[in-house]
């Protein structure tokens, strides 16, 4: 199912209500979305975790949308927030294990880019991209980044540190 | 590329369940609850503490006034920004709270001024004994403001915690420091530049430090 804008607003401000019918047409449909929105930006291992984290967040953060405004750029929030925290943790756990091939959806979600993950990475510096891109979301370890981007090992960790940081103040703004 | 029907409808049935009614957060909702933090503020500085004798008399004088305006427009700026935080949208450009931080150090930065030119004058380096018990009930009085703004944070969504938690000690302490100075005798710019101003990036600092790992969600 894919519902424009208008109708998954007004399922939501149906659901803020206490309207079960409204809400369970309203999340398949958000199902969908946050499946194509991370497709390109997570590891296909993470993906399913991650789609279900951003429901849950979504439903336990029900009260701050607004429905006066639209309702993707505020689901673009939350996702944004869980991807970025996710980035964080594994980043945290030293986690770079990442299996399979990555497999790049052609539609873009159909809302505007504004909201889409890439607008996030463009605020970045080139080398805070390439090390979050290589290490955090194909798998690569931080010698072989190091390797292929030429920065060295530390400076690899630098710039994911930072470039975390840095996203998690853009994630409303980009 | 893994599948998921199975898990993710049972969570989508799951949360279809618990579903109940959910008021939303309302950017009027938030700046009524910042206002009774702020009452309660003034109230306690006023009735608990005392109020200043010029102003139980009626006189205002102008750099009180100055800089309880400034004071309480960095509140109000600040306050209405950590609310809008609450409810995130991609494409939410807050700045107006950067524009009052500007406006408010006029405060501290016209102390220094005329602390330094008194100094350079031949005048002496008089310390301000009395500083410091602004800088804590300033700092006390706006953890009040502090606390409901941490909770009305808690039920929103802010994507970005540490400006959420540097906001809101932002808010505490100008909403703070605006209550005590309703009882601080003092209107010479060096004392409320420094004291006051301190106070206000006193509970900034610690709103930035303590408040993130409260409302992460």
């Amino acid at each position: 199912m894919i519902a424009d804008e208008a109708t998954l607003a007004r399922l939501m401000a149906m659901a803020q209500r206490g309207d079960r019918e409204a809400y369970a047409a309203l999340l398949p449909a958000c199902q969908s979305w946050l499946k194509r929105y991370f497709a390109r930006r997570i590891g296909p291992c993470e993906l399913d975790d991650l789609v279900q984290e951003t429901l849950l967040s979504l439903h336990r953060k029900l009260a701050s949308y607004d429905p006066s405004r639209p309702f993707l750029p505020w689901l673009a929030a939350i996702a944004r927030y869980r991807w970025v925290d996710l980035l964080r943790k594994i980043y945290k756990a030293n986690e770079v294990e990442i299996d399979g091939d990555f497999e790049a959806l052609p539609d873009e979600p159909g809302i505007s880019a504004r909201i889409s993950l890439e607008r996030l990475f463009a605020q970045l510096p080139s080398a805070q991209v390439a090390a979050i891109e290589m290490v955090k979301i194909e798998g690569l370890t931080v010698s072989e980044a190091s390797r292929a981007t030429g920065q060295s090992e530390s400076l690899i960790k630098v710039n994911i540190h930072r470039g975390l940081k840095r996203l998690t103040a853009l994630i409303e703004k980009a | 590329m893994k599948t998921m029907p199975n898990r993710s409808e049972g969570l989508i049935d799951l949360l279809v369940a618990d579903l109940k009614p959910t008021p939303p957060l309302t950017q009027s909702g938030g700046m009524a609850r910042a206002g009774l933090a702020a009452l309660a503020a003034i109230c306690i500085a006023v009735f608990g503490i005392g109020i200043r004798r010029d102003l139980a008399a009626g006189q205002l004088d102008p750099v009180f006034l100055l800089s309880s305006g400034l004071f309480l427009l960095l509140a109000c700026a600040s306050a209405w920004s950590v609310i809008q935080m609450s409810r995130p949208h991609v494409g939410n450009h807050q700045t107006g709270w950067a524009w009052a931080i500007a406006m408010a150090a006029v405060l501290p930065v016209s102390g220094l001024l005329t602390w330094v030119v008194s100094l350079a004058s031949g005048g002496t380096l008089a310390v301000d004994g009395e500083g410091w018990k602004c800088l804590v009930m300033g700092t006390a009085l706006g953890a009040l403001m502090a606390a409901g703004l941490t909770l009305w944070l808690r039920r929103g969504a802010p994507t970005s915690p540490e400006r959420a938690g540097l906001l809101t000690g932002i808010a505490a302490g100008s909403t703070g420091m605006f209550a005590f100075a309703l009882h601080c005798p003092h209107n010479d710019i060096a004392h409320i530049g420094l004291w006051h101003g301190l106070a206000v990036v006193v509970s900034s600092v610690l709103g930035r430090l303590l408040i993130p790992s409260a409302i992460r969600w």
